[in-house]
């Protein structure tokens, strides 16, 4: 769980990351609560969204949080064997190992998610994720390729079948 | 070819069935063919042109088509796959179709070429089948022929995979651009039988169904990882979308990531469970903290 | 079979083509061509800022037609903002900067003059007139695609100028251009092209390219569409479509095909547009009511209104069939439906005495053979 290397220049050092994290009720959650009382010192940028387990968390709440502008993901759980429904984070494990690696696959830097079990005494575990999480997406910057999304294709020429979508015009010479 | 058309006339001679779901000589090409009455056997056919995955037939949403009554289906180890998870999944009970399958040496691109088989014409779908003999039948036809000439060195897959982060965004970042959300895909696949998709859904909407790059991605995406340990690797989702767009490379990414993690491959029994909705105590999790 | 005779007739070489384009493009106007897709097997309409980039005259057709650049498949009709008490509703344009498509397939802009009828009906779609006043079509003869299109058979031809401003014809050494519309005219005015009918290898070459796709279908629908509107209990249609699938594909590439459903969806937390997006009656839920009630809730039901409007009532309704003959239904057809094949064998039904049909030996009640 060590930060980041602090000699490490961060390209963006006043962007503010927007973080959310799934959250399960039991276990995160509580431990997240834990951190607060315990007036642990954590990084303000992570929006909670809590959930009754990790089992319930579907891969498009991460989808629909890049949509919503989100810079990066949180999805924290209870450990293997102390899911308060038995196994929903057995599920959620399998789910969300394919899920990560799709993303991967699809060109979504991974460092933008990050994946936990944190129990509800683990205050100091989860200070560490939030911060950790918030440095790692900082350094990342904003997550303007999903963003973009929204915005014309640039700098190729192809019209998108969506009429909205246009290309810019290539540069002459260009093929 | 006589024995499948044999086997179809005694099938619906004797009431064993009501309707045969095969393949037939078309204008253009080899198609899929319903048929119900035993002296139009003769139409059906067997060749390497047979792309089609017949199992999409099976959906109990295609009223159209269960009113016909029990179906035989002729098919190869791919279509057979998708029987598997139809039986696996509780869409179908085993003793509700019979089941033709037909030994395979591999298929043609599409059902219009000439059933030449070589690395030129092969159908991408073909190179890692593993039920060229399928286990799931009631009748197993054919002569095994020998495996399919895939072109040596070529792994479309592995390529992307290769490449980086930002170079896999850009890729699909244009392919998904001719996405003009038809759903062909969806419609094509024997292992979508949601009566209502996701996508389809609007309170509260999910995925928007707009052909936007934001929506495309979050659609392929999200159907991606509900075939997660269900694609039966047809291919029939590439070879219907109409603008081409490569899908059958992220299902066959995914596919053998599950087979790495998971040490599983969607197989004809239907006994054996799927991955997904599956665990065990002690899966990988080397990627949580 | 041309619908205007043509007004002025010039002979255009390669390199003239390619400096007008270059003049278009240096001026800001959008120009459209087909050009090869990455891995060279297909064609799509697409920008261009040199003649190079285009691949004009091929014998196949761009994957999809060029309606998309008069109905998008999602276009914005309007944007809505949420500012403290109020909704606020920002318009879209309905003007839109110029652009010249080149290249394009007699069969593609036949199919666009034929939806001005029905989007300029019962209300004028602003959006698609705009498109349309925006843009200066130039189509190019076709050589005739391949064994599936039939043009021919719909009332068009490879060298139709239908929907067309300017018509180029392949000819030695370029292309004989006739400008068909005033607009035409304005694109090839103020050039110094050379007059002329143009060598006589032109006509020739359409000759050839109309001989070879009128042997693909003989059929004449828009000749039997009386016949089709009095037969919708006619026992083909209770087969025809068992092996279609709904995908919907075949209207994503269709010319005419122009239903679209309409939405409104989010752009932020607080702003959203309403879309409309091309939509199919092909699928399953296209007639699904709110009460879960489907009229027409079997493939069969929905692929035979898809034939009746395409050849029965659009053609009652507006005088058009609402087909182009192009063919991109039959090759996009994962399932193998054939459009012509069909209408070849309608075509003999309507001469023949439907009640000796029904009482084929074919059980499934299809015609012999076809279906």
């Amino acid at each position: 769980m060590a930060s980041e290397a602090a000699s490490e220049a961060t390209p963006h050092p006043q962007f503010e990351p927007k973080i959310v994290a799934f959250v399960c009720n039991w276990c995160t959650y509580t431990g997240a609560d834990l951190a607060g009382t315990s007036r642990l010192q954590m990084a303000p940028n992570v929006r909670v969204v809590r959930l009754p387990c990790t089992g319930r968390i579907d891969p498009l709440f991460i989808t629909k949080a890049f949509e919503g502008g989100a810079d990066g993901v949180i999805v924290s759980g209870c450990h293997p064997a102390d899911c308060h429904y038995t196994a929903g984070n057995y599920h959620a494990r399998r789910r969300f190992a394919i899920f990560r690696d799709l993303l991967d696959f699809m060109g979504v830097d991974v460092r933008r998610t990050t994946f936990s079990w944190v129990s509800a005494s683990e205050g100091g575990k989860w200070r560490d994720v939030v911060n950790d999480t918030t440095e790692r997406v900082r350094k990342l910057g904003p997550f303007a390729e999903y963003q973009g999304l929204s915005d014309p294709l640039p700098g190729v020429r192809r019209r998108a079948a969506s009429g909205d979508q246009v290309g810019t015009p290539p540069a002459r010479g260009t093929p | 070819m006589n024995e499948l058309r044999e086997l179809a006339r005694k099938l619906l001679g004797d009431g064993a069935v009501k309707v045969v779901i095969g393949y037939e000589e078309g204008p253009r090409g080899v198609r899929p063919v319903m048929i119900t009455d035993p002296a139009q056997a003769e139409r059906l056919v067997f060749d390497a042109r047979c792309v089609h995955n017949l199992a999409a037939y099976l959906n109990p949403r295609r009223p159209h088509l269960t009113r016909l009554g029990k179906p035989a289906v002729v098919v190869k180890g791919c279509d057979a796959r998708a029987i598997a998870g139809l039986i696996r999944e509780s869409q179908l009970e085993r003793e509700d179709v019979v089941v033709i399958a037909m030994r395979c040496g591999g298929v043609v691109r599409e059902p219009t070429m000439k059933p030449e088989l070589g690395p030129e014409t092969v159908s991408p779908r073909c190179g890692r089948c593993a039920s060229r003999e399928p286990k799931l039948f009631d009748h197993l036809l054919g002569v095994l022929p020998p495996a399919p000439p895939m072109p040596a060195g070529d792994d479309p897959v592995a390529r992307l995979e290769q490449m980086s982060v930002a170079e896999r965004w850009a890729f699909w970042r244009e392919e998904l651009s001719r996405c003009v959300r038809c759903h062909a895909c969806r419609a094509v696949c024997p292992m979508c039988f949601c009566s209502t998709c996701v996508a389809d859904k609007s309170r509260p909407q999910w995925v928007e169904t707009s052909p936007t790059p934001r929506a495309n991605l979050s659609w392929q995406m999200t159907r991606v990882m509900h075939m997660a340990g269900r694609c039966v690797g047809c291919g029939e989702c590439t070879r219907a979308c109409p603008s081409d767009i490569p899908l059958g490379l992220v299902l066959a990414h995914v596919a053998r990531h599950v087979e790495r993690r998971f040490g599983y491959q969607v197989g004809d029994d239907p006994s054996v469970p799927a991955p997904i909705g599956a665990f065990k105590t002690d899966d990988s999790q080397e990627f949580i903290l | 079979m041309t619908t205007r005779a043509p007004c002025t007739t010039k002979c255009i070489t390669r390199a003239e083509l390619a400096a007008l384009v270059a003049d278009l493009a240096a001026a800001g106007t959008e120009v459209i061509a087909p050009v090869k897709s990455r891995d060279g097997r297909a064609l799509d309409y697409q920008r261009i800022g040199r003649l190079e980039e285009a691949a004009l005259g091929e014998c196949a057709l761009p994957r999809r037609s060029l309606k998309e650049f008069f109905l998008p498949a999602s276009e914005v009709l309007l944007r809505y903002r949420l500012a403290k008490n109020e909704v606020l509703i920002e318009e879209v344009p309905t003007s839109f900067p110029p652009r010249v498509i080149l290249g394009a397939k007699p069969c593609d802009a036949a199919g666009v003059e034929v939806l001005d009828e029905v989007m300029g009906w019962d209300y004028r779609d602003e959006l698609w007139f705009g498109h349309r006043d925006a843009t200066t079509i130039v189509s190019i003869a076709c050589p005739g695609a391949d064994g599936v299109c039939f043009c021919t058979a719909v009332g068009l031809s490879p060298d139709a100028t239908k929907g067309a401003d300017v018509l180029l014809t392949p000819a030695e050494g370029g292309f004989v251009a006739e400008a068909v519309t005033p607009k035409g005219e304005a694109l090839l005015a103020g050039r110094r092209f050379a007059e002329g009918q143009g060598p006589a290898g032109a006509e020739a070459f359409r000759e050839a390219a109309r001989e070879k796709v009128a042997r693909n279908l003989p059929a004449q629908p828009a000749a039997f569409h009386a016949w089709l509107g009095k037969s919708f209990e006619h026992p083909a249609w209770k087969a025809i479509a068992h092996r279609c699938h709904g995908c919907g594909a075949c209207a994503s590439v269709c010319p005419t095909c122009h239903c679209f459903d309409i939405v409104d969806e989010p752009e932020g937390p607080d702003r959203g547009a309403r879309r409309r997006n091309w939509d199919s009656c092909a699928t399953c839920k296209f007639t699904l009511h709110a009460s879960g009630h489907n009229p027409r809730a079997g493939q069969n039901e929905r692929f035979r209104q898809r034939v009746m409007h395409k050849f029965a009532t659009y053609p009652q309704r507006f005088g058009e069939v609402l087909c182009s003959g192009c063919g991109r239904c039959v090759r996009a057809c994962p399932a193998g439906m054939d459009l012509p094949e069909l209408l070849g064998q309608l075509f003999l039904d309507a001469g023949a005495d439907p009640s000796a049909r029904a009482r084929s030996k074919r059980d499934d009640g299809c015609p012999e053979g076809a279906l």
